[in-house]
């Protein structure tokens, strides 16, 4: 046989038609989708094999048409225009197909190979519509292929007709000029094609598509033409062509070319869709009475936040503790004995469970209490509620300069900030998308919250919900002053950002789409600790050890720099080494804060008690080890039901109950409640991780992300100071 | 009936108005024009919190800010439309 032969196609269509859907159908990956347009910022490759053929699909971001407005349809665009994939599948919502198929008529402008998938065909049947897929095909000359996607369903012919592409791709190119324009635009849009047609240089653009763009007054077109050798004339004559045009038609010239495009598009829904005689007006419309309501919305939205936060502190504290006594029981005492039985020496020992385990073991425990997070996150993502929180919380965007577009990126930053940086990238004024960007650390990510939750268990006991809560809000007050500031002073052109968003239909999430969202932003997480923080963890074990034999940890390495940097802290009430050290460390990310503080200060006493411990027995702790995780499932059961009564407590939680572990005994001696709040002030504000100054030096450059580094480090001094040294005036200290 | 165009803002909730003209950047009136907003279309205003419009325009619902929609100039139209999307 000879090399298998592959195809190139590329996934086209509007946000949240199902793209992603049909990627991961075809390629079984498994690419983020979600209710909300704009899910997909990247054009992300796949492959697959049917039969001897290879095809390599291309997942582009959603686009309404192609003329781009944001930088993520841009790339869309330019993929389909410049890049000339052998086939185009569009990915057609066939429950609001008039709107979808206007991309589709431009797509049969261009004239490229084309194959359309009518997704979501189910949701369609609910609401009464019946398409006639034949007549659909027909009309268009191209094979039309319905399909739900989230169940695989109408794959399987997907396949069959790529491979028949393979041996003919022009087979699939739309037969003659669907799209026809009025007669003097026709024929100043062939004019424009001869002459575009004597250029040498489109950069792959089709000339009769260009002309198009160029009387829609598409500024790219226009550059580009302008750079070809021998453009200008062709400008000439654009000018002599549009004057006319403007007499004829008025300024509105763009408009007339959509009006062509819509009365195709309309003229073949008639055609081919059907509407039910009585329309249901949808319950999506109706819960939307409620969730946009002027008066119900902020209080609903609020509620909601409250709710999963209470969702992600009470449900996953038992599973917390359940992971916690595995970490500071069995698994350093078999590490031990086992590392005993090997002979291995004392050092190595240390490194091993005092580095390694400790500080690996000090970022898992918190493990569940991401995963209700992210849990909690899906949901409002795949329900299609979190569109609706940027519909209401646009008011309230305005005062920073925004509007509602960039509520969604501030949101997914609770869960984390480095996706949300990205996803900045569907705010199409620049000034505003780099603001947002600037913004989003101070929205408290996942990884600060085991920081809050160590401190708060060691100091305020009953309150701790009360102070993590009061951090959350802290981030989102100090985001708003910023943000305020910056608008006004440094992204003046902000203000000139205009809100649009499209509400998608709210859909009943599936456990399917929540277990994989939830999988994996939680497996990412334990790669992390796996890695990055296992790395940080040994590495710090040596800073600590080196020189070689150094028994006071102050003297070592780590901690004459870490002393060094102390005294900044001094006015902040944590100006101790230690503070210092964790504080430098958790630059990389914030779960090492804590990591390095529990090596910093629990060192070797608390984990070589085992060694003097009762001998070890295998079934007692496996069966401890169960018996302890059914305990802790329970106790979440009763949670839940708690906090989804709220008000009723069902079951009366002891929440008095401080866990005295080694380190909050260390951390006593080292704060006072006061200066332990300051420090997590300061956790909260500085900069999250440098994986969130990599991915803004990417999207803004790296001044961007330089400024964003002093902004962090400046609030967060200024902030940490003031709150101890008003604390103190208020005699709090 | 020929009634004079007015602003999207000042069509009352409820009712339906048919877009006559938009007043916008060349790409930004593209982005509107490819969500559905297009001269000769029918639009809802579902929502009118002083805030965003929340509007139904064929099948979609979008959210439109308020100064955008200022620059929408719409002709209002009796409901249901023709094809009878916006019966209540
Ligand atoms: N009911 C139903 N839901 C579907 C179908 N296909 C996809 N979905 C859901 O529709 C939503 C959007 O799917 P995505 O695949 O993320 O859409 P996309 O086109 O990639 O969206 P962008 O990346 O924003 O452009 C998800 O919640 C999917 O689970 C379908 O055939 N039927
Ligand atoms: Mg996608």
């Amino acid at each position: 046989m000879s090399q298998p032969r592959r195809l190139r196609v590329a996934l086209a269509g509007n946000p949240n038609a199902g793209k992603s859907t049909v990627f991961n159908a075809l390629t079984g990956s498994h690419q983020h989708v979600g209710n909300w347009p704009g899910k997909t910022v990247e054009k992300k490759e796949g492959s697959f094999r049917y039969r001897d053929l290879w095809v390599d699909i291309i997942d582009l971001p959603g686009t309404y048409s192609l003329s781009a407005y944001s930088p993520e349809e841009r790339i869309a665009q330019e993929f389909i225009t410049q890049e000339h994939p052998d086939v185009v599948v569009n990915v057609v919502d066939a429950s609001n197909l008039e709107r979808n198929l206007y991309l589709t008529a431009q797509l049969l402008e261009i004239g490229v190979p084309l194959i359309i998938v009518l997704n979501m065909t189910d949701v369609a049947e609910q609401l009464g519509y019946k398409i006639d897929v034949a007549r659909f095909s027909q009309l268009l000359g191209v094979p039309v292929i319905p399909a739900v996607a989230s169940k695989g369903e109408g794959m399987e012919v997907l396949r069959e007709y790529l491979y028949q592409a393979a041996q003919d791709p022009s087979q699939f190119a739309p037969p003659h000029a669907l799209v026809q324009y009025e007669h003097e635009m026709e024929r100043s849009v062939r004019q424009l094609t001869e002459a575009l047609q004597g250029l040498s240089d489109l950069q792959g653009y089709q000339p009769r598509w260009l002309a198009v763009k160029l009387i829609e007054g598409d500024t790219q077109a226009h550059d580009i033409v302008a750079h070809a050798p021998g453009g200008d004339e062709v400008l000439a004559l654009l000018d002599k062509i549009m004057d006319k045009l403007r007499r004829t038609y008025g300024e509105d010239v763009d408009i007339v070319l959509a009006d062509a495009r819509y009365g195709f598009v309309r003229g073949l829904t008639r055609q081919v869709l059907t509407l039910p005689k009585q329309p249901p007006r949808t319950l999506s419309d109706r819960i939307d009475q409620i969730v946009t309501n002027r008066w119900l919305g902020i209080p609903l939205f609020l509620f909601l936040m409250y709710l999963m936060f209470n969702l992600v502190q009470r449900v996953s504290a038992p599973y917390m503790d359940w992971i916690d006594s595995l970490f500071s029981g069995p698994v350093p005492q078999w590490t031990l004995a086992a590392l005993h039985a090997l002979h291995a020496p004392d050092w190595l020992s240390s490194l091993v469970v005092d580095g390694a385990i400790a500080g690996v073991g000090s970022v898992l425990v918190f493990v569940p209490s991401l995963m209700v997070m992210f849990f909690a996150l899906a949901f409002m993502e795949d329900s299609g509620y979190l569109a609706r929180a940027a519909f209401v919380m646009d008011k309230m965007m305005g005062f920073l300069g925004l509007n509602g577009r960039a509520f969604i990126p501030m949101i997914l930053g609770f869960g984390c900030n480095v996706p949300a940086v990205y996803a900045t990238r569907t705010i199409e004024n620049r000034g505003a998308r780099i603001l947002t960007g600037l913004l989003i650390p101070f929205m408290s990510c996942s990884a600060r919250l085991p920081v809050y939750v160590v401190f708060g268990m060691a100091f305020f006991g009953a309150k701790a919900g009360l102070v993590v809560w009061s951090l959350y809000l802290i981030g989102i007050a100090t985001a708003a002053i910023a943000g305020w500031a910056l608008a006004r002073w440094v992204f003046p052109e902000v203000h000139q950002s205009v809100f649009v968003l499209e509400l998608p239909r709210y859909r009943l999430p599936t456990w399917q789409g929540l277990w994989l969202h939830t999988w994996e932003h939680t497996s990412e997480f334990v790669r992390k600790a796996g890695t990055v923080i296992l790395g940080i963890s040994v590495l710090l074990w040596f800073l600590l050890n080196l020189p070689w034999g150094v028994t006071d940890p102050r003297e070592s390495y780590f901690g004459r720099v870490s002393g060094a940097l102390a005294p900044v802290f001094e006015p902040a009430g944590f100006g101790t080494w230690q503070a210092a050290g964790a504080l430098v460390s958790g630059f990389v990310a914030k779960e090492v804060v804590i990591s390095t503080m529990s090596q910093i200060y629990v060192g070797e006493q608390e984990a070589r008690m085992g060694e003097s411990a009762t001998p070890l027995n295998w079934r007692e702790d496996a069966r401890a080890i169960v018996a302890g995780f059914l305990e802790a499932t329970r106790d979440a059961g009763k949670a839940f039901l708690d906090v989804l009564t709220p008000g009723v407590s069902l079951f009366p939680h002891d929440e008095g109950a401080q866990r005295e572990t080694a380190l909050s005994r260390a951390l006593h001696n080292a704060f006072t409640p006061l200066s332990a709040f300051a420090f997590l002030v300061y956790v909260l504000l500085y900069t999250p991780c440098a994986a969130t100054i990599a991915a803004q030096a990417q999207e803004y450059g790296w001044r961007w992300a330089g400024f964003s580094v002093l902004l962090g480090l400046t609030t967060a001094w200024v902030l940490a100071v003031a709150v101890f040294q008003i604390g103190r005036l208020l005699g709090w200290g | 009936m020929t009634d004079r165009a007015m602003p999207l803002t000042m069509l009352p909730p409820g009712r339906a108005g048919r877009i006559v003209e938009i007043h916008a950047g060349q790409r930004l009136k593209q982005r509107l024009v490819g969500m559905g907003l297009a001269p000769g279309n029918t639009v809802q205003v579902l929502q009118d919190n002083g805030g965003p419009l929340l509007l139904a325009v064929g099948e979609s619902r979008i959210a439109l800010g308020r100064g955008m929609a200022h620059k929408i100039l719409v002709q209002s139209v009796p409901l249901p439309t023709p094809r009878g999307e916006f019966a209540p």
